[in-house]
């Protein structure tokens, strides 16, 4: 298969670059990280008017009616910047899922008024809930949308603080059931592969800004009156993880498109795209701070910023060990424990 | 109401710069897009059409290669079309050759406003803008910092050194902006799809009624004489404080006669 985005793909990510160089800098994730929601409304706003929110929304209900596909590429720029705004949460997971049993709960979606996010039972701390509008919450085999008035929140403790992670309390009622049954299980089993999936473009993203931040800094930093990126051992460091990146991205693009499509290989690609994506930012992480001198350890540093949502989306949905896992149970006999 | 805006598609500043040796002039081969600059003026055309609750903004650009990147970003943010000159007979054209060139565009677009930006961020001469007056014989205003259209004069707040002027003109006339004028939009996904079946209008020299001995290196009343590096900024001087460094201080601003 010849897999290329095309023109409109690469105008938009360029676009959405433009728009995050100028508004998402490391000084505006660090506001966030000090905000009470832990994003920026305005930012929300702006990326809502510019069509990247509503992106997976049907053009009748205000959105572009794009895929998984025409996303990709905008959450491996949101990774670049290590994007604080609820993008997998709302467009990646959200709005789809309410695309498909409550249309008509996705009024203002579009449009940046309504944020929501989906919490799954498995996982019980809720990214994004604290700034969300609409939580659409799977309980005892059902899915459940709330309007946030309704929902009680405890949060909890995340090494990324601009992922907000939180307990959710509410009362399930008849009202509040958008899905049951083998319905719901079906929309919780692609509302995971979707979370899982849409981390792992983002982990791309944060990838290659951790290496572009490190590649600079070793061209800088001068030692025994040459640069560090002149010596084999830093440059062989660098190289190693570029090639992760480079094997991990189309990977995740397949991932995009078999989501897309609805291929029935759906959870096996996306389990191979958030393994590679999540070795890849590891290694990136790892490669990165060393270069620094582990200065990137330190809060002051902005390549902390970037390490610390590589961290916290390298374990979430599943982590390298646990999809690799998935794939082995999928395509050889089964494996003893 | 038909808003006139004069763009300039540049080189990415993110990407170094280069001067050709022979002509001493940028190279243009590199990927262009549309000057910062310039998108204050479209975002300001943009509001003033619509404020006035009819017509469209028109682009107006001499770029090499038929280039047309840098007016899709401005078509995308809701110009309705452009004209764009190209023409090998163009190149080495100075600013009064680029002026004519632009002025003959322009009265082909029927204006009520023709706004431009203060300099561009290539070539920074910042003339062109009143030239192009000149040779429509419209009044000029520079450096509006606030406009507003009202029936058939343009009032404008001009920024000074100290504040800024009010400055009524009639129209049409010829606007240059500040980059504080407004805030230029992001153009949105809609906007980038509509642009691509927007019109871009590609002129030749002869098309306008200009000769090529009027422009280009043959027109051209200014010449490159020498180009060289700018001088590199000299190592500042390191003073160890020996518990005299407010004393060593005081001495060098004497010494400035700053004090």
């Amino acid at each position: 298969m010849r897999f290329v985005f095309d023109e409109d793909a690469s105008a938009f990510r360029a676009a959405v670059r433009d728009l995050l160089d100028k508004e998402c800098g490391p000084a505006d994730v660090r506001a966030a990280w000090d905000s009470d929601a832990g994003f920026s409304a305005a930012r929300w706003k702006q990326l809502a008017e510019m069509g990247v929110v509503g992106l997976t929304i049907a053009e009748a209900d205000g959105g572009l009616g794009l895929d998984e596909t025409g996303l990709v590429l905008l959450l491996e720029e949101a990774g670049r910047v290590a994007l604080p705004e609820p993008l997998i949460e709302t467009t990646a997971v959200g709005a789809p899922l309410l695309q498909a049993l409550a249309p008509d709960r996705l009024a203002g979606v579009a449009s940046g008024d309504t944020v929501v996010t989906v919490g799954l039972s498995h996982c019980p701390a809720v990214s994004g809930a604290a700034g969300a509008d609409l939580l659409v919450l799977e309980r005892d085999g059902a899915l459940h949308a709330v309007a946030a008035p309704d929902v009680d929140l405890t949060p909890v403790e995340s090494v990324d603080h601009g992922r907000r992670l939180a307990r959710v309390d509410f009362a399930p009622a008849a009202a509040t059931v958008i899905a049951a049954g083998d319905e719901a299980r079906a929309a919780v089993a692609l509302a995971f592969d979707r979370y899982a999936w849409a981390s792992s473009a983002v982990l791309c993203g944060l990838a290659d800004r951790m290496l572009e931040l490190a590649a600079e800094y070793a061209k800088q930093r001068h030692q025994f009156g040459v640069p560090i990126g002149s010596f084999q051992a830093v440059k062989h460091k660098l190289a190693d993880a570029l090639v992760k990146l480079d094997f991990a991205r189309p990977v995740v693009h397949r991932a995009a498109f078999s989501i897309a499509r609805d291929d029935p290989d759906r959870a096996v690609h996306v389990s191979m795209a958030k393994a590679y994506a999540s070795e890849a930012a590891d290694l990136a992480a790892r490669a990165a701070l060393q270069v620094h001198g582990a200065i990137g350890y330190t809060w002051e540093h902005d390549l902390h910023l970037f390490m610390k949502k590589a961290w916290a989306l390298g374990a979430a949905w599943g982590d390298a060990a646990w999809h690799r896992r998935r794939v082995a149970d999928a395509v050889l006999p089964r494996l003893p424990r | 109401m038909n808003v006139v805006v004069c763009v300039k598609q540049i080189p990415d500043p993110a990407t170094p710069g280069e001067l050709d040796a022979s002509t001493k002039t940028l190279r243009r081969s590199g990927s262009i897009i549309l000057d910062d600059s310039d998108a204050y003026g479209v975002e300001m055309g943009l509001q003033l059409a619509d404020k006035a609750g009819g017509g469209e903004v028109i682009l107006v650009s001499m770029a090499p290669n038929n280039e047309n990147k840098g007016l899709r970003t401005a078509l995308a943010m809701g110009a309705a079309k452009a004209l764009l000159i190209s023409d090998e007979a163009l190149a080495g054209s100075d600013a009064l050759s680029t002026a004519k060139v632009l002025a003959k565009a322009i009265e082909r677009a029927d204006a009520d406003l023709i706004l431009t930006a203060t300099e561009s961020t290539d070539g920074y001469t910042g003339t062109i803008p009143a030239q192009v007056a000149e040779l429509l014989g419209l009044p000029m205003v520079t450096f509006a910092k606030h406009i507003e259209v009202d029936g058939d004069r343009v009032k404008v707040q001009r920024q000074t050194e100290a504040g800024y002027d009010e400055v009524e003109s009639p129209l049409p006339a010829v606007v240059s902006v500040t980059a504080g004028v407004v805030e230029p939009r992001y153009p949105s996904f809609k906007g980038i799809m509509a642009a691509k079946g927007k019109p871009v209008d590609e002129l030749k020299v002869a098309d306008l009624g200009l000769d090529a001995g009027q422009v280009g290196w043959a027109g051209a009343r200014q010449e490159i004489a020498d180009v060289s590096a700018a001088e590199e900024r000299k190592a500042g001087e390191i003073v160890e404080d020996e518990g005299d460094g407010a004393e060593r201080i005081v001495a060098f601003l004497e010494q400035l006669k700053v004090i």
